[in-house]
């Protein structure tokens, strides 16, 4: 039950920083779906929680915050590339910047909790 | 083609979505999966929960692409849940009514009157051994409460049915070579 419960807490969190998460991937150079995720995989995000890029990138794209085009992958068949638009470049700058402040103003506020799980 | 993309397809289909482009979101979807599998990673890692719900995810992804309104996929589905809630529900009515009827014996009621009695009055003095009309009319001919519950045993049935595959997780399997 306890662990439903950080999986959900895990899943909540991710949900409010998955966008900047791909933005911060795709700022390192456009890529496709998959690509995107072994990615943040090798950033130390393995899973994505409940939810997946996919409708995520379709909502960076309807808002512009991405540009797209279709081209070959490496011996594989055409894919769709991602790339963060001029937008996305300053909603990524934005969200990095909230994040951090959330960041410390958490960690400042459980700085004093002596307790905690190692995982 | 996986199953997990075809349903997906479908769902699209479903939604409206313009075949050029549900064409292309199912080809990099059918793409990333064989890559991932092929990389020996499931497609539960690749998809998270969404890979249980293909038609969730297929309509998630075309409502943030902004392909078909917001609200569609979900009110269709809030629909549905509702008209299902409502059809078990008469159904449900109408087991419980007609098993009162039977059990409590009152009122019978036949679908044609039965000619086996005769009116009370040419009888005589046997009529206190007859047994009452409505006994006997319910004995006769075919009575509307076997009818009814049959009915509602069977829109039960069909209503569980349409639950079943309302809440099936739908598992994806390998792709297709």
């Amino acid at each position: 039950m306890q662990c439903m419960a950080n999986e959900g807490r895990h899943s909540q969190m991710l949900r409010g920083v998955l966008d900047i998460c791909l933005l911060a991937v795709l700022d390192a150079g456009p890529a496709y779906g998959y690509e995107m995720t072994k990615r943040l995989r090798e950033r130390g995000l393995a899973s994505v929680g409940e939810g997946s890029i996919y409708p995520l990138l379709g909502r960076l794209e309807r808002d512009g915050l991405v540009d797209t085009y279709r081209a070959a992958s490496n011996g594989g068949p055409p894919r769709k590339y991602y790339r963060p638009s001029s937008a996305g470049r300053l909603a990524l700058a934005v969200g990095v910047s909230e994040w951090r402040a959330a960041r410390d103003a958490i960690d400042a506020v459980l700085a004093p909790v002596k307790i905690e799980v190692v995982s | 083609m996986s199953d997990f993309v075809e349903q997906c397809r479908t769902e699209w289909k479903r939604l409206g979505v313009p075949d050029s482009i549900a064409e292309e979101m199912q080809s990099d979807l059918a793409s990333d999966i064989r890559e991932a599998e092929a990389d020996g990673i499931a497609v539960e890692e690749l998809l998270g929960s969404s890979a249980s719900d293909p038609r969730a995810f297929a309509a998630s992804w075309a409502t943030e692409r902004g392909i078909v309104p917001m609200r569609s996929g979900r009110a269709n589905r809030r629909r549905g849940r509702l008209a299902l809630i409502a059809f078990t529900g008469v159904a449900a009515t109408a087991l419980i009514v007609a098993a009162l009827l039977l059990a409590t014996g009152e009122p019978k009621v036949g679908l044609a009157p039965s000619r086996a009695t005769p009116p009370p009055h040419f009888l005589g003095a046997t009529a206190s051994f007859v047994p009452p009309p409505s006994r006997v009319q319910a004995s006769a001919a075919a009575p509307i409460e076997w009818m009814l519950l049959c009915l509602a045993i069977v829109a039960l049935g069909f209503s569980a049915w349409l639950w079943s595959r309302w809440d099936r997780p739908r598992v994806p399997t390998a792709p297709a070579q």
